[in-house]
C-alpha cells in the first residue's frame, strides 16, 4: 500500500505557472487525474515520478521525496505520454531489458507475464517500430508493469487505443487496482475517467479544481447554469412562453437568435416542448451552447 | 543490469543509419593511403606524406567528426525523443548509464577510426611504430573527445552544433593560429601521445609536451564526467506539451 502526497506543490518554466499551490492525496485505487489539455497534468505526474522538482511544496511517496531518490523506481511504474520508444527492438526484448534494469529475478517469465497482460503475446516479436499508436501504448505499459509495482502512473494511457484496446486496458487497471495498487491516471475526456475511477482529481490551469467521488464532480459540473439555442417557427412566440416557466433564468432574443439559460438542465428540456405547444410553434434545433469540457472546466474554477 | 544497459546502448547506435555512413568516413582514409601508395613514391617522402596524412585527416578530421556525432548522440538523442525516460524511471545509479554510454561511445568511436588509422598508416609507408603511434594517439583521442561531448549533449540541447564549432573554430582555426592556445586543445593531446610513440617517423606531429597533454586530458577527462554524472542526476523532463 503506497500513498503519493502532494503538499502546496507548485512548479513554474520561467514565468509561466504550470502547477500554483496542489496539495493532494493519492492512494490505493484507482485515481484519475482530469483537466483540459495544457492544465498542468503531465507536469503533476512527472513531478511524483521524479523526473522534475518542485519549485515550492513537497512532492513524496510515503515518506520519501520522489526527486532523485531512482530507488523508488523499484515500486513505481510509469507510462509517459510521449510516443517515442525504441522502434528497433522487439517488445519482448523492451520489456525483458526493463526487467533485466530492474533486477528482477527471472526478468524472461516476468516479460511474458507483462506481455501477455496487456493482451500482446502475438506481436511481442515484431520490432516496436511498426507498431500500431495503441499497440505501442500497450509495449509502454507492459514495460511499467514488468517489476510489479505498488504504484502505477500512466500519462493519458488511452490515446490512440481503439474502443476493445480502451476496455481492455480498462479491465487491466481495474484488475490492479482491487489486487491493492495506487493507480493514478490522466486524461482529458470525462467518460474514460467516469468509468475507470472512483477518485477524480480536476486540474484547470494548474490548479487543482475540485477532488473528490466522482460523483460529486459531476453533479457539480451538471448542475451549473447551462444554455441553450434554441431554433423554432416562431421564436418570439416561444420566448413568451418559456420565460413564464419558473426554471428558466433568462431568454434572450437577439439579432434571430432565442438563447435561454437555465440551472435545471432536467427542468428546461420537460418545459420546452409544452411551451412550443403553447407557443404553436414547431421546434427546429435545441443546442446546448457551452458543453466543451472546457467550458466545464472553467466553470468549476470560477466557482 | 549493466548488460541490459550495454545492449540497449549499442543497439540505439549501431542502428542508426549515420553510424554506417561514419564507418564510411573511416574507409575514406584507406582510400586515400590507397591511391597516393599507387602514385609509387620515394620512401622518406611517403613518411612524411602519411604522418600528415594521419595527423591532418586521421586525428585531425575524421576522429573529432566520428566522436561528436557518436558523443552527442548517446544520451542527447534519447534525451531530445524522450526515449530517456525508460532509462530514468529505472532504479538505476545514474552514474551506471552515464558511465555505460560513454564506455560505448568510446568503443564505437575507436571501432569506426583506429582500424582505419592503423591501416591507411601500414599502406601509406609501412612503418609499424608510426602506424601504432596514431593508433594509441586516437584511442586516447577518442576517450578524451567522447567524454566532452557526451558530458556536452548534457549541457546544450544544441551539443552537436556546440561541438562541431569547437573542433573546426578552435581547433582548426584558433589553436593553429595561436599556439597558447594549444594545451587545451584535444587534437593536440591526441597528437602528443602519437608523437611520444610513434617513434622517429612520428617527429614534429605536436606542438605539446607529452606530459602537458597527459595531465590537461585527465583532467578533461575526470571533469567532464562528473560534469555528465552530475547533470544526468538532475535532468528534468518536461512532458511534451510543457
Amino acid at each position: 500500500m503506497s500513498t503519493l502526497r502532494l503538499e502546496a506543490v507548485s512548479r513554474w518554466y520561467g514565468n509561466v505557472v504550470a502547477v500554483n499551490d496542489v496539495t493532494f492525496d493519492v492512494g490505493p485505487g484507482i485515481t484519475g487525474l482530469l483537466g483540459p489539455n495544457g492544465a498542468g497534468k503531465t507536469t503533476l505526474l512527472h513531478m511524483m515520478a521524479g523526473f522534475l522538482a518542485p519549485n515550492a511544496g513537497t512532492v513524496r511517496l510515503d515518506e520519501t521525496p520522489t526527486w532523485r531518490h531512482p530507488d523508488l523506481y523499484r515500486s513505481i511504474g510509469f507510462v509517459p505520454e510521449r510516443e517515442a520508444v525504441y522502434g528497433f527492438l522487439t517488445c519482448r526484448q523492451f520489456v525483458h531489458a526493463t526487467a533485466r534494469l530492474h533486477d528482477v529475478a527471472d526478468p524472461a517469465a516476468a516479460a511474458s507475464r507483462a506481455i501477455a497482460m496487456v493482451d500482446l503475446a502475438d506481436a511481442a516479436d515484431r520490432a516496436i517500430g511498426g507498431y500500431s499508436k495503441g499497440m505501442r501504448q500497450r509495449a509502454k505499459v507492459a514495460a511499467a508493469l514488468v517489476h510489479d509495482p505498488t504504484v502505477l502512473i500512466l500519462d493519458e494511457p488511452f490515446n490512440g487505443m481503439d474502443p476493445r484496446q480502451r476496455l481492455h486496458m480498462m479491465d487491466l487497471l481495474r484488475r490492479m487496482a482491487a489486487e491493492g495498487r495506487t493507480i493514478l491516471f490522466s486524461s482529458h475526456i470525462l467518460e474514460e475517467v467516469e468509468r475507470l475511477s472512483d477518485r477524480v482529481l480536476v486540474v484547470v490551469a494548474g490548479r487543482l479544481a475540485a477532488a473528490g467521488d466522482f460523483r460529486r464532480i459531476r453533479r457539480l459540473m451538471t448542475d451549473r447554469p447551462h444554455s441553450f439555442t434554441i431554433r423554432s417557427t416562431d421564436d418570439r412566440a416561444l420566448a413568451r412562453e418559456l420565460l413564464v416557466t419558473p426554471e428558466i433564468e433568462a431568454v434572450e432574443l437577439h439579432d434571430g437568435v432565442l438563447t435561454v439559460r437555465t440551472g435545471d438542465y432536467g427542468a428546461l428540456t420537460r418545459a420546452v416542448a409544452p411551451a412550443a405547444q403553447r407557443a404553436r410553434a414547431s421546434l427546429l434545433e435545441l443546442r446546448p451552447t457551452d458543453e466543451s469540457l472546457e467550458s466545464v472546466f472553467s466553470y468549476l474554477v470560477r466557482r | 543490469m549493466t548488460s541490459a544497459l550495454v545492449s540497449i546502448t549499442l543497439r540505439a547506435l549501431l542502428n542508426r543509419r549515420r553510424t554506417l555512413g561514419l564507418a564510411l568516413l573511416g574507409a575514406l582514409l584507406v582510400v586515400v593511403a590507397i591511391i597516393y601508395r599507387l602514385s609509387d613514391p620515394p620512401d622518406a617522402q611517403s613518411l612524411d606524406v602519411t604522418r600528415r596524412l594521419l595527423a591532418d585527416f586521421g586525428i585531425g578530421v575524421l576522429l573529432p567528426l566520428v566522436a561528436v556525432i557518436v558523443g552527442t548522440s548517446a544520451i542527447g538523442a534519447e534525451l531530445e525523443d524522450g526515449t530517456i525516460v525508460y532509462l530514468l524511471a529505472r532504479p538505476v545509479p545514474r552514474r551506471l548509464i552515464v558511465l555505460v554510454k560513454l564506455a560505448i561511445s568510446w568503443l564505437v568511436t575507436c571501432l569506426l577510426i583506429t582500424p582505419a588509422i592503423v591501416i591507411a598508416g601500414l599502406i601509406g609507408n609501412g612503418d609499424v611504430e608510426l602506424a601504432a603511434g596514431y593508433a594509441v594517439a586516437s584511442v586516447v583521442g577518442a576517450l578524451e573527445y567522447t567524454t566532452v561531448f557526451v558530458a556536452l549533449s548534457l549541457v546544450t540541447s544544441r551539443a552537436l552544433i556546440v561541438g562541431l564549432a569547437y573542433v573546426v573554430v578552435w581547433e582548426g582555426f584558433v589553436s593553429a593560429l595561436f599556439a597558447g592556445t594549444r594545451p587545451i586543445s584535444i587534437r593536440q593531446h591526441a597528437l602528443a601521445w602519437a608523437e611520444a610513440l610513434g617513434g622517429p617517423g612520428a617527429a614534429g606531429s605536436a606542438d605539446l609536451e607529452f606530459m602537458t597533454a597527459v595531465v590537461i586530458g585527465a583532467v578533461v577527462v575526470v571533469a567532464a564526467v562528473l560534469v555528465a554524472i552530475r547533470r544526468l542526476e538532475t535532468v528534468e523532463l518536461r512532458g511534451e506539451t510543457a
